[in-house]
């Protein structure tokens, strides 16, 4: 009665079903809010944005993967994830080359170079959003030498006010939004911070498919709003607008670049929100959660070592 | 009733789907000898035996067939009367080679002659102690460690709590269950059995809520009793795990590398316990175990099964399968072996034969650790599984040592909820293995 072709495995043989890519849907899903707000502000700039940094995700985990000698992983969805919230940090007047650089940056480099999904030592949206802007020097040349071949997609002019987040960079909130404006829809800036509402109502749903973990929203938005209330700037509004939410609910949150541990995750959260708050207060730009995701993303496994758990009955 | 609280571990802990329902609460069935019982001469932890009969000799339900003179170690029956056919060696469920002895049952199936029922209570602790020891009896609950080593604590630990495993935390399993139904008045005496053995004032039997039948009709019998009470367990796996069970009952915690005694407590399996009394009281030898069997066969049911009846006969007498298999567990899905040769015995340590079809065999790719961190938040341990997952996989068992690879008890907790389907118990028994023969051979450097 042997050799019944009975699959033989060690256990556990029972497994919940849920696999990578079926998170990497979900994240998906809880997008559609914010990404169809930024479809009725942005329109055909919002679609030109989305498909041309989905694509070349896709495009360049095929390449960099095969050139690599190993088979693409496009079913596990983590290219498209990463394009489309690579889409969404960006602002609909980006030069199409720099969306192009970005998704190359974050899937060939961030991802696909460190080992794949699971090793990357930087969230790789955010490190294709960021990298061009902070290496310029390095990258503005292929912008000249692109707009001189009138190639340009000219993509600009749509929406050229200041960001919220610029204005309020000064003591008083004039001219800046109202609370209610940002919390429901407000254009300017990166896409994706077009609606917090729609943000929460994304983050919302990770949390209640568990998804990610509250600690790590928590302590950030938590830290900024406190921070921000004690230094006299605007607490409300500087977690409605900027990247804020985005970063807290879809980057800070990635799995791979941030703790694994509880403590870990609110700390990181915590770290996260602090660093903001010295962009945004003291620095030259007015953005800033961006930097501090990347700066605190490898962290997460000196965290994971300084917050092991304690062994079961262990003194 | 309402105020009764339901008591659980602290850390971790994962809600499978149960898949009791084809068998809870069916009564134990009763059926033969196989035309061929195979008998092998390790069923337990800790050292094989050696076996005390050869080929063409005749013998006795109930006979030592083999025995070891280790301390930790426990002496085999055979299970039918009949001729041995043939001393070998053969895989065992594991894969492991191990002497096995072959039973050609006989028409007449005799007994060794039986001995008049004794009172416990008049009798020598040392002397139930050895009657433990010679009837072969391991833990029925799967671990299969000698309940002689576990009833003999050492001196400097006094036990002052019994606890009775009626968790069943496993899915699909339901064998306790049907002897908490068929014989509670015994499992009370066995409790006090045990406390009486090991000098304990209290014992409790632990339930999980989901056996509320097996509740009420042991706290209807309990009912005003000073000593011994049903602790009501949530519904969690790994409940039934000796350590997690112990502080989910008195609030203990049994330290890394520890045993139970160490924290004052007992733990026995229902069906160990039962074995114990029977052993005492009757003077049977363990030569027949409840087995769950389940999944996809026609006639699922909790079986009286003799010990050496292969797995093909056991699904025979279930009606066969009811669909293709896909993958045949000896144990429990959790923490059971799949099997691919159904001429494999039911072992002492063998509390069901699961069939799953072929939905249920897993094809999805390994990949890489993503850091979820989700084997971290369910490991009852507190241990961090994707650590060492990544340390075992690359062979790096140092690592997977610094990351306490060795206090983990393989419950698969980590890799149920694993989203990148990692095989993480595999690794984690690689390390294992490699850790302890490391420390072997540091031990005899040292020497």
């Amino acid at each position: 009665m042997s050799n019944r072709n009975l699959v033989v495995t060690p256990p556990p043989h029972l497994k919940q079903r849920d696999a990578v890519a079926d998170a990497m849907r979900d994240v998906a899903i809880a997008l559609v809010p914010v990404t169809l707000v930024a479809l009725y502000f942005y329109r055909l700039h919002a679609v030109i944005t989305l498909v041309l940094c989905i694509g070349a995700s896709i495009g360049t985990e095929i390449v960099v993967r095969r050139m690599m000698g190993k088979q693409p992983q496009i079913g596990n969805m983590s290219s498209i994830v990463t394009g489309w919230l690579l889409a969404l940090c960006f602002a609909p007047t980006t030069a199409w080359w720099t969306m192009i650089i970005g998704a190359v940056l974050a899937v060939g480099v961030a991802k696909e170079l460190m080992g794949g999904l699971g090793w990357n030592w930087f969230n790789p949206a955010l490190f294709g959003r960021i990298v061009p802007v902070a290496f310029a020097p390095l990258f503005s040349w292929i912008g000249q030498l692109l707009s001189s071949t009138r190639f340009s997609l000219a993509i600009v002019d749509t929406v050229s006010q200041a960001t919220p987040l610029a204005m309020l960079k000064g003591n008083s909130l004039a001219g800046a939004p109202s609370i209610t404006q940002l919390l429901i829809a407000f254009p300017g800036g990166g896409m994706g911070e077009s609606s917090a509402l729609a943000l929460i109502i994304g983050g919302a749903y990770l949390l209640v498919r568990k998804h990610i973990n509250w600690r790590i929203p928590v302590g950030m938005i938590g830290t900024v709003f406190v921070l921000t209330l004690v230094l006299g700037k605007f607490p409300v509004h500087q977690i409605l607008s900027g990247g804020l939410l985005l970063a807290a609910f879809f980057m800070a949150t990635d799995w791979v670049t941030a703790p694994v541990t509880n403590n870990g995750r609110l700390i990181f959260g915590i770290a996260i929100g602090l660093i903001t708050v010295i962009f945004r207060v003291f620095g030259a730009s007015p953005e800033g959660v961006g930097f501090a995701v990347l700066l605190m993303n490898p962290m997460a496994r000196m965290l994971d070592r300084v917050t092991k758990p304690k062994v079961f009955g262990q003194a | 009733m309402s105020e009764v609280s339901i008591k659980t571990f602290t850390r971790g802990g994962i809600h499978p789907p149960e898949h009791k329902e084809p068998t809870a609460g069916s009564p134990i069935r009763e059926i033969p000898p196989a035309p061929e019982m195979i008998l092998p001469l390790s069923q337990h932890a800790g050292a094989p035996c050696e076996p005390a009969v050869a080929a063409g000799d005749h013998v006795l339900a109930g006979q030592k067939i083999g025995d070891c003179a280790a301390f930790i170690s426990a002496p085999v029956h055979a299970s039918v009367s009949g001729t041995v056919k043939a001393i070998e060696d053969r895989r065992n469920f594991t894969g492991a080679m191990v002497r096995t002895i072959i039973i050609t049952p006989d028409a007449e199936q005799q007994s060794v002659p039986s001995v008049a029922p004794r009172d416990w209570r008049a009798m020598d602790v040392e002397e139930i102690k050895q009657i433990v020891r010679e009837a072969g009896i391991v833990g029925l609950g799967g671990a299969a460690f000698p309940a002689s080593v576990k009833i003999a604590p050492p001196k400097d630990k006094p036990i002052d709590t019994v606890i009775i495993n009626g968790c069943e935390c496993e899915p699909f399993l339901t064998c306790d269950q049907a002897l908490m139904l068929k014989r509670p008045d015994d499992l009370i005496e066995a409790t006090r059995l045990l406390m009486r053995v090991v000098g304990a004032k209290q014992g409790r039997i632990g339930i999980e809520v989901n056996k509320p039948d097996a509740i009420e009709v042991l706290e209807t019998r309990l009912r005003g009793d000073a000593d011994v009470a049903v602790t009501r367990c949530m519904v969690k796996y790994p409940e039934g795990a000796e350590k997690q069970l112990i502080k989910a009952v008195v609030n203990r915690e049994v330290p890394p590398g520890k045993l139970p005694s160490e924290v004052g407590a007992l733990v026995q399996n229902v069906g160990t316990a039962l074995a114990i009394l029977d052993a005492v009281r009757e003077g049977t030898p363990l030569t027949k175990r409840i087995v769950t069997v389940t999944g996809a066969v026609k006639n699922p049911g909790n079986l009286e099964v003799y010990i050496g009846t292969p797995v093909s006969f056991v699904i025979e007498q279930c009606g066969g399968f009811s669909a293709p298999p896909g993958k045949i567990i000896l144990g429990g899905p959790m923490t059971g072996w799949a099997i691919e040769d159904l001429n494999l015995p039911i072992q002492k340590g063998t509390s069901g034969v699961v069939v799953l079809t072929q939905q249920y065999v897993e094809t999805h790719p390994i990949l890489a650790c993503v850091r979820c961190g989700k084997c971290v938040e369910v490991c009852p341990m507190g241990l961090m599984p994707n650590v060492i997952s990544i340390y075992a996989e690359r062979g790096n068992w140092d690592g997977a040592e610094k990351w306490n690879a060795m206090d983990c008890f393989e419950c698969g907790s980590c890799a149920y909820v694993c989203p990148s389907k990692r095989p993480i118990i595999a690794w984690v028994r690689d390390a294992k293995a490699a850790i302890n023969q490391k420390r072997r051979q540091q031990r005899e450097a040292k020497k």
